[in-house]
């Protein structure tokens, strides 16, 4: 059969034609929301109109069947209508007040979880993974599906201080904000890289391997035509391995994942901020992680007691002091702790006011 | 063909309440190979506890040199489903609004020449396809084209522009964030798909400070609304939140950053110092029917943001405090076009323009653009007293 | 000059680049522009007509892209040679 012929630079379709009428009528004119359960809120407009959203969690990896499920669900009871949040959950728009509780109870009963709007856990951003990724060294999928399973209860029902935005990365490329989440897990190399010399000569441009080290811990070897690691600078970071592949970073006994909190985009009370080292290291635990789990839980847990109400994880942190969060917690504080690298010597304290 | 593998560990994944990316998996490997052998390496992977993905190839569509990501199995012989399993980056509507038809539409398209895995939405916010092979490439292209959708962008190419959902649904919004992200990811439609850029170029569009797309932190062009004029204040409203029983003083006045809110208590009104307010957000998250964002709108435009690689992360500095923004955006586009040739001239490869404008420092970014110094732009002047003079300085 | 011939000169110098060094399409036009005294948007039109026709295509490897000339592999893919 023919194929269609093809076009080139048209764009996106215009978001126009998806939306429901009405917000295509009240489109700039909206009044204010309310949130009316963990998972379902509604919007009201200058004129009056209401539109209500229903929440959804999706694992972001749907296969078309599903998607196929979703549409059927959203022809039922939004007129065909709905939409996708940043991070990855499904929203069900409803024109029509009447068909909120009855898609409310389908959902429910298809066993699909409704959630994430308020002071709560939302759905957790993460990259690809074991699943899809050359240069992962965890499992960002796994990872998430483990601790939304965990604090599954914040996503569906339990109050929080204010919004907690897991994110997950599987390398330090972070596909998605994971330096500015409240609490995120980023997967670490920590032993250099092992150099294919046979490779790297065939494959690599030298001069731009050796440039793309940023602590200049790779300098080129006129002997084998390849390059040569200086294991002391190295920080692992792997980007030698992002510009010459037969450089590899992986080492599956020794990777594994440190967790990071106190990150913030949005400016609300204080100003944006990226997130801390909390936890250096655990090692892959696949298929549960069930250490790192327990770790992302006792921070989580240990925020909701002490914050004050609308803190977020920085600023309830910063409030306390970081002296204050490592007791609160019980986490250990190591050499990994204290900054080396670009920004390190803002990070020294210089005061003598601190606590014990 | 499903049972092919024992997945004994991923199994484990489709255990407790939360949705499992294993079932999707194992969903679309009923109906096809591809996403089999993706279930059965992946088993793999959680055994050896590493991936077996090869680095980016070269693939792609005649004539673009993004929107497809080459992708290939290095374990073809045990894996063949996933020998190539490539991905394509479907450009999003602004703000993810669908109708069941087009999406049914993509899932038609992607049964047929595709694993039937998809990713909703990709990290930078594409539809992401997840798995073909190379010989299906202009397939897929033509019937996605022929239907009104694009590719997004990949490598040292803009970006695919994302946005909040703002006008349409969020009484917050500053600025049409759908309209904006509509009329520069058309603008830049060729910078795109024809990757002829130092590195990555991202913008993302939020339409308040509370910055739901993340525009701060991980756009090189940061695009976030604001208002100059005072924020909207509805006594009656503020009445009524009192009576409901919040604590305007300690929940909203006590946490202002400024601290240019007063509460009466005894007439349960509240006034604002609006000279003093940072328009943070706080307040008028909190007390959405009392108060709104003032009436001059705009944004604020914001550059330099990402993530760590490769000498640590950068959040987006404040260069233009204040622009309207209203269609065409003539302003905003030749501004952007100043910066991206501004960095296309000075750049080495693989460097943002947060880095940059580190190396090369700030002021000659700013010349470069047009833009004058303001006091919005720093947190605070330089402390040590080593400054440079310009031959311009001199003549004023 | 006509574009066929600037289209030579381009192709030329690819040939002369090949696994030399990556070229991003910019060095290419301002190699040719320099060379040939041509105007650097009418060497952008030039070399884009070339990738679109599939004579050159983009690349993408070590973290950037990048023009090169096709595989024969990559010609057969796109039914541009049997």
């Amino acid at each position: 059969m023919a194929l269609p012929e093809r076009k080139t630079d048209i764009g996106p379709p215009h978001y126009e034609q998806f939306l429901p009428p009405v917000i295509k009528k009240n489109y700039g004119k909206w009044l204010y929301h309310e949130v009316l359960s963990p998972g379902t809120m509604k919007h009201v407009a200058e004129s009056g109109d209401e539109i209500y959203t229903v929440r959804v969690a999706s694992p972001r990896l749907l296969s078309t069947d599903s998607i196929r499920d979703i549409c059927e669900i959203a022809d039922k009871y939004c007129d065909g209508y709905l939409r996708f949040t940043t991070r990855n959950n499904i929203e069900f728009l409803v024109s029509d007040k009447s068909k909120l509780d009855p898609l409310v109870k389908e959902l429910k009963e298809k066993n699909y979880t409704i959630g994430g709007i308020g002071p709560r856990v939302s759905n957790i951003v993460h990259t690809q993974g074991w699943v899809h990724c050359h240069s992962a060294c965890t499992d960002a999928s796994g990872l998430v599906k483990s601790i939304m399973d965990e604090l599954y209860e914040y996503f569906t029902e339990k109050e929080l201080p204010n919004k907690v935005r897991l994110a997950v990365a599987c390398c330090v490329n972070m596909c998605g904000a994971v330096h500015c989440s409240d609490i995120a897990i980023v997967a670490v190399h920590r032993k250099p890289p092992v150099v294919d010399d046979e490779n790297v000569p065939k494959l690599c441009e030298i001069p731009t391997t050796v440039a793309s080290c940023p602590t200049a811990a790779i300098r080129p070897n006129p002997k084998t035509k390849s390059i040569i690691i200086n294991e002391e600078r190295c920080m692992y970071c792997g980007n030698c391995f992002t510009v010459c592949p037969p450089i590899s970073i992986h080492n599956p006994e020794e990777d594994g994942v440190a967790i990071v909190v106190g990150g913030k985009v949005s400016n609300l009370r204080s100003d944006p901020k990226f997130s801390k080292l909390a936890i250096p290291f655990f090692y892959n635990d696949p298929p549960r992680w069930p250490k790192v789990v327990q770790a992302v839980k006792n921070i989580l847990e240990t925020y909701a007691k002490h914050a004050r109400k609308h803190e977020r994880v920085g600023e309830w942190v910063e409030r306390i002091g970081w002296e204050r969060f490592f007791s609160l917690t019980g986490i250990e504080f190591t050499f990994q702790h204290i900054d080396d690298f670009t920004f390190a010597r803002d990070t020294f304290r210089t005061s003598a006011a601190f606590k014990f | 063909m499903s049972g092919k593998y024992k997945t004994p560990m991923l199994d484990e994944l489709e255990k407790g309440p939360w949705p499992s990316f294993v079932t999707e998996i194992k969903k679309a490997a009923k109906k096809s190979d591809m996403a089999e052998d993706e279930l059965g390496q992946l088993e793999k992977s959680y055994n050896t506890k590493r991936g077996y993905w090869k680095h980016g190839g070269i693939v792609g569509v005649l004539g673009y040199g993004g929107g497809v990501i080459g992708r290939y199995s290095s374990l073809p012989e045990e894996f063949p489903g996933v020998a190539h399993f490539h991905t394509v980056r479907v450009n999003q509507p602004s703000g993810f609004f669908y109708t069941t038809k087009a999406l049914r539409e993509i899932c038609d398209i992607w049964d047929k020449y595709g694993s039937g895995l998809t990713n909703l939405h990709g990290s930078t916010g594409d539809l992401v396809l997840l798995g073909t092979k190379t010989e299906n490439l202009e397939a897929v292209f033509a019937e996605l084209s022929s239907r009104g959708w694009d590719l997004g962008g990949s490598g040292s190419a803009m970006r695919t522009p994302s946005c909040c959902v703002g006008m349409a649904r969020c009484e917050w919004a500053n600025i049409d964030t759908m309209d904006l992200c509509n009329e520069l990811t058309q603008y830049y439609q060729d910078q795109l798909h024809r990757p002829a850029f130092p590195y990555k170029f991202k913008i993302k569009i939020s339409g308040c400070a509370c910055d739901c797309v993340a525009a701060i932190a991980r756009a090189d062009l940061s695009i976030i609304g604001t208002w100059k004029d005072s924020i909207q204040i509805n006594q009656d409203e503020v009445r009524k939140y009192a009576e409901a029983g919040l604590d305007i003083q300690k929940e909203i006045v006590d946490m202002c950053p400024t601290q240019c809110m007063y509460y009466n208590p005894e007439d349960k009104t509240l006034k604002i110092a609006d000279a003093e307010c940072n328009r943070c957000m706080h307040c008028i998250a909190k007390m959405t029917k009392a108060l709104r964002p003032g009436k001059e709108k705009g944004a604020t435009l914001l550059v330099g943001s990402k993530a760590p690689i490769v000498v640590g992360s950068l959040l987006s500095w404040v260069i233009v405090p204040f622009m309207k923004l209203t269609p065409p955006y003539d302003d905003l586009k030749e501004l952007i076009d100043k910066m991206i040739e501004w960095w296309d001239d000075n750049a080495k490869p693989r460097e943002r323009i947060g880095e940059l404008i580190e190396a090369k420092g700030m002021r000659a970014f700013l010349e470069a653009i047009g833009v004058p110094p303001m006091p919005q732009q720093v947190k605070e002047p330089r402390k040590d007293p080593f400054f440079f003079w310009a031959e311009s300085d001199f003549k004023k | 000059m006509e574009q066929a011939e600037l289209q030579e000169k381009i192709y030329e110098f690819m040939q002369k680049m090949k696994g030399k060094k990556k070229l991003k399409e910019k060095d290419i036009i301002k190699h040719i522009s320099g060379e040939t005294g041509e105007d650097k948007d009418v060497v952008k039109k030039a070399l884009r007509a070339m990738i679109d026709e599939g004579r050159l295509m983009y690349s993408y490897g070590g973290g950037a892209s990048s023009v090169e000339i096709p595989s024969e592999e990559y010609l057969r893919e796109k039914g541009l040679i049997k």
